[in-house]
């Protein structure tokens, strides 16, 4: 399986994972930490795999800081870490295609600093162009967060559905434009798809985590859904399942998510390409298949998110993947 | 758990009788007496001093409803509770003891439970620190002190990493602070030493620390986490 550096694949094994395998830490870190993504991956193609992991690898990092972290301070230390080290990637990639068009060999500045996803990032960046607005939106996204951590007494809960919908443009949405340009796809219809495919990816991972949160006293769904149903924050906290009305809850937020995959699902029907998402584009819209078997799960768990059903990985999904990738559905 | 209810009955008669009557003047004095926390002291209107007002003084027996003198000697010489006490101790003659012996066994700990801290490794073998001095900035006692020198392929690592462990004060932040996971705070709370020298750790310690927790510390990190 050795085919050299850029295949993430390659060395699994323990003893490559560090600083001279970049790619082959991100892929184990997104096993870890986001399963579902790492299914996905070998439907990429061979040579793109490792910018795909370092991707996910970015945006699972960027993800975790608010939970490893007990102050707003350490957090926002922590993103700023990571704007400068995207910086450097940027600027060393600048740099160096200068350098390569004038033909010389110049000493770069700027190295990335040596943690093996900003690594990987700059490499995916050598690689394919990467724009790096969409990081930076990523990162932009994860501070509101912060913000709201601040003035909010530590419960980041969104008051609304589309405030909630702003917040999954900017992390979940954005992860897939840049997907879609690793791939270099530049299509509205696409990037239309892929917006409301991240709604319902953010909206479906708040779900799965729902009892997650609630352990650690926070409320995920929408407080404007909460209130309709009567829903006490508390009784979720204290009771989880036997709370008065949280299955209404979370049967309304669920068909949000829901709305939002049929829309993507529609963005296929129209310009004649038949409800089948294009060859070349299948892997990206691939994340839409554990979001449908997620809120399938849900459905026959008659929306109780505390279902062992929801929260497990569930042995169909990567036949599911799979299928999904041949049909071109999802 | 069943052994543990008919003994409230023994010493609860006395109450239950005062509760169960409706509530008369001294009848509310022994309620006052008996069950110390829960009757008001504000003056209440009492229906039986008005009827004492109409009748004859000398047939009004005041101790007819209350309880007998024997138990109120009873209480008095806090009989019942001795023999409730002496019902606690035997009940836990017979449960399994709830100490521990301590060095041989030992207590659960959280996941985040923070103690002697350790630099980590990637699984190649490489160090993690990259001497980007978060931890020194963050840390609220300044018991970390680090120098740093440029390596020739323009990285940075660190020629020192020290932490003095009596300023530590466990507060976790450096390793909040740390983009790369390098400084960790173990579970191990057992590393008392006879000097104080000992006590400040050098890079080669934190280094060996982690290398020799690091399953634990991998398995701990990965226990909590969810993605979003």
């Amino acid at each position: 399986m050795a085919r050299g550096k850029s295949k993430p694949y390659s060395n699994l094994n323990l003893t490559s994972i560090g600083l001279t395998n970049p790619n082959a830490y991100c892929a184990d870190f997104v096993r870890k930490h986001d399963y579902e993504s790492f299914l996905l991956a070998p439907f990429y193609p061979k040579s793109l795999q490792g910018a795909y992991f370092a991707i996910k690898a970015f945006s699972v990092e960027l993800a975790m800081v608010q939970d490893n972290v007990s102050n707003v301070a350490l957090g926002k230390m922590r993103m700023q870490f990571w704007r400068e080290a995207l910086k450097d990637c940027a600027e060393v990639c600048i740099t160096h295609k200068r350098s390569k068009s004038i033909g010389l060999n110049v000493t770069e500045q700027g190295k990335p600093p040596r943690h093996p996803i900003a690594l990987a990032l700059h490499e995916a960046m050598q690689r394919v162009h990467l724009p790096l607005y969409h990081f930076k939106r990523l990162i932009d996204a994860r501070v509101c967060l912060f913000h709201a951590l601040d003035t909010e007494l530590h419960t980041p809960t969104h008051l609304t559905i589309d405030s909630l919908t702003s917040h999954a443009e900017s992390t979940s949405s954005t992860v897939l434009y840049l997907l879609l340009s690793l791939l270099s796809i530049s299509s509205s219809t696409m990037s239309h798809a892929a917006s409301h495919l991240g709604c319902a990816q953010t909206i479906s991972t708040l779900i799965r985590a729902l009892p997650f949160h609630a352990k650690h006293g926070r409320m995920v769904i929408p407080a404007e859904v909460t209130g309709k149903h009567g829903v006490r924050q508390e009784e979720v906290f204290r009771y989880g399942p036997q709370t008065q009305g949280i299955e209404d809850a979370v049967f309304e937020f669920a068909t949000v998510a829901n709305d939002h995959l049929m829309t993507a699902r529609e963005m296929f029907k129209k310009e004649g390409m038949g409800g089948k998402v294009p060859q070349e584009a299948r892997g990206v819209f691939l994340a839409g298949v554990p979001i449908a078997n997620m809120l399938g799960e849900l459905e026959k768990a008659n929306f109780n998110a505390f279902d062992g059903r929801v929260q497990g990985r569930g042995w169909k999904l990567p036949l599911l993947v799979w299928a999904g990738y041949y049909k071109g559905m999802f | 758990m069943s052994f543990a209810r008919p003994r409230l009955l023994v010493g609860l008669q006395p109450y239950i009788r005062v509760i169960s009557r409706p509530p008369s003047l001294h009848a509310s004095f022994q309620a006052r007496r008996l069950l110390s926390s829960s009757t008001s002291y504000r003056a209440q209107p009492s229906p039986h001093h008005h009827s004492a007002a109409v009748t004859n003084a000398k047939d009004i027996d005041p101790y007819k409803d209350g309880p007998s003198a024997l138990d109120k000697a009873v209480h008095i010489f806090f009989f019942t509770e001795i023999i409730r006490g002496m019902w606690v101790v035997l009940e836990n003659f017979f449960r399994p003891p709830y100490t521990i012996m301590y060095p041989f066994e030992k207590g659960p700990l959280s996941p985040r439970f923070r103690g002697e801290h350790a630099l980590r490794r990637y699984p190649s073998g490489e160090e993690r620190c990259i001497a980007c001095k978060l931890c020194e900035a963050i840390c609220p006692a300044q018991a970390i002190t680090i120098e740093s020198e440029a390596r020739e392929d323009g990285s940075r690592k660190t020629t020192k990493y020290d932490i003095d462990m009596t300023k530590c004060i466990y507060c976790g932040f450096c390793q909040e602070a740390c983009p790369v996971d390098a400084i960790v705070e173990t579970q191990n709370q057992e590393f008392s030493t006879e000097t104080r020298e000992e006590l400040l750790y050098n890079k080669e310690k934190l280094l060996a620390n982690g290398d020799k927790y690091e399953a634990e510390i991998a398995a701990n990190l990965h226990s909590e986490h969810v993605y979003r």
